[in-house]
């Protein structure tokens, strides 16, 4: 008999621990029930992803945009970050497990379909005229992880990210899309 | 900080354990924090908890409360990488517990303990 496969989902630090965020960035106390409660609706075993910046520029930062962010030390770190999240997705991916990585569509990191840019932003967070915009594309570390998959010769698996922070956010969307890349 | 909606409060939680207690975390507003599943090679699972204990300083350095739900898979190795960053032993509940005993000792270390 073969076994079941297995459901996973690798998602971002923060949507398990709101005080990962950046400041004035938690949307929730603790977590972003929305979409953890799908997962676990879908029967998804939940694996909590490393939080780079919160390692990198601490619990204090503000945010910032990807172009901020792109730097060869940030990206060392990432993939430092990336290779035990690749350790532990590896023997998933080969065993043909439902694999899904879920990100945050507004952070120049985890964005797992959009991430925040912008050319020349980089000022203080109270700037007037924040000029930053989501643009289709991955963040730092979900490139990394990409990369570090590459080299085990394995893809990015299928992948969503929250907008929460989206001046649209709609939830039943979200919960749509969401559900769009779960089995 | 500006502030959010944030608790300031989280617990690591032994990896088993974390689905059967998140719950009780979220309603006693404590964040998750995932420890590594058991079974991983040595050198994978010590670099896990070193990134986890990182995340930690930064918490402690800047007064968040940091309690452990732990069911002792990496109590040693864990102990190991909290010392190495100067982090001194957490408030620690060993798990599996009932959820009652969670949310008690939880209430116990809250940042602003409940009345």
């Amino acid at each position: 008999m073969p076994s079941e496969r297995q459901k996973i989902a690798f998602l971002a630090h923060c949507l398990l621990n709101q005080n990962s965020k950046t400041d004035e960035g938690a949307y929730a106390p603790a977590m972003f029930r929305p979409v953890v409660d799908v997962l676990r609706e879908h029967g998804y075993t939940l694996r909590q992803m490393p939080c780079p910046e919160l390692a990198f520029a601490g619990v204090r930062r503000f945010w910032g945009v990807k172009d901020q962010y792109d730097t060869p030390l940030y990206r060392r770190h990432c993939r430092r970050l990336a290779k035990l999240v690749a350790a532990l997705m590896e023997p998933h991916l080969r065993a043909g497990d439902d694999v899904v990585l879920v990100g945050v569509d507004t952070s120049p990191t985890m964005g797992a379909e959009f991430a925040p840019r912008s050319r020349d932003w980089g000022g203080r967070p109270d700037r007037l005229e924040d000029d930053s915009t989501l643009e289709p594309g991955r963040g730092i570390f979900v490139e990394e992880l990409e990369a570090e998959l590459g080299e085990r010769g394995l893809e990015l698996p299928p992948r969503v990210g929250t907008r929460h922070w989206w001046p649209d956010y709609d939830e039943a969307e979200e919960r749509r899309r969401l559900e769009a890349v779960l089995k | 900080m500006r502030g959010d909606a944030r608790s300031f409060q989280m617990a690591l939680v032994a990896e088993p354990e974390l689905d059967r207690l998140l719950d009780v975390l979220d309603e006693e507003r404590f964040g998750a924090v995932q420890l590594p599943p058991g079974g991983l090679d040595r050198e994978t699972a010590e670099l896990w908890l070193e990134q986890i204990a990182e995340h930690v300083a930064e918490f402690r350095r800047n007064d968040y409360a940091v309690v452990l739900l732990d069911d002792g898979e990496y109590a040693d190795a864990l102990g190991r990488a909290f010392s190495g960053l100067g982090v001194g032993p957490l408030p620690r509940l060993a798990v599996p517990a009932e959820p009652d005993e969670v949310r008690e000792f939880l209430r116990q270390h809250a940042r602003v303990p409940a009345a």
